[in-house]
């Protein structure tokens, strides 16, 4: 296979995923797994007092949540047009910035709250959850503002 | 760019909902557009030079900021 062949068959491949979307009903999917996710990190603790099952739920809560929280995120609006896809688009790049900052910045507030309540502490790595739960809700929140002021 | 779309809108007695419809957007992108917060596509501009029977000159233009 020619160069030029892979790179067109890797632009087309690329240009499938970037508008890979999910159909409008998987908003309300997301939302009521997010809910359940979140109700059932809670609830892990009064079902079982076993440590080793309690940190198997809240791993795979805290993946649902997740899971939850991206099918909102890729899921289409009832009428997906140019200006929605757009603020879509706008809305990834801020959440993208807003991720990064937040991530580069959490060790040093966690350092800096744990040193003023224990009074020391060493900086710690931003866990992967954390991180993803940022860049998925900043988008759908940044989203949600987007399209709230477009209705003004 | 400026537009006078809410003018070519009246023209033709169509709400915002009801030009939406005929090309197949959402109303806030009508409402984004007159108010001058989003530039349509050229796709979009076309389908709107269709229904107004005008080219697209006659109701986007450009400012000197652009």
């Amino acid at each position: 296979m020619s160069i030029k062949k892979i790179i067109a068959c890797e632009r087309k491949s690329l240009g499938k995923v970037s508008k890979f979307q999910l159909p409008h009903h998987f908003k309300k999917v997301g939302w009521v797994l997010f809910i359940v996710s979140f109700i059932s990190l809670f609830a892990s603790s009064i079902i079982t007092t076993d440590e080793s099952l309690k940190s198997t739920i809240v791993i795979i809560v805290k993946y649902t949540m997740l899971i939850g929280l991206l099918m909102v995120s890729l899921a289409k609006e009832p009428i997906e047009d140019e200006f929605i896809k757009s603020m879509r688009m706008k809305s990834y790049m801020i959440a993208f910035i807003l991720g990064v900052i937040q991530t580069l910045n959490m060790p040093f507030i966690t350092l800096g709250v744990e040193t003023i309540v224990d009074g020391g502490s060493t900086l710690k790595p931003v866990n992967d959850f954390f991180v993803l739960w940022v860049l998925l809700f900043c988008q759908i929140l940044v989203f949600h503002v987007f399209k709230s002021t477009a209705n003004d | 760019m400026t537009n006078t779309l809410k003018v070519e809108r009246a023209i033709l007695d169509l709400t915002q909902d009801d030009l939406a419809k005929k090309i197949g957007v959402s109303r806030q992108t009508i409402n984004s557009i007159e108010k001058n917060r989003y530039v349509p596509s050229t796709v979009l501009a076309l389908k709107l030079s269709e229904l107004f029977n005008k080219p697209v000159n006659d109701f986007f233009k450009l400012t000197e900021e652009d």
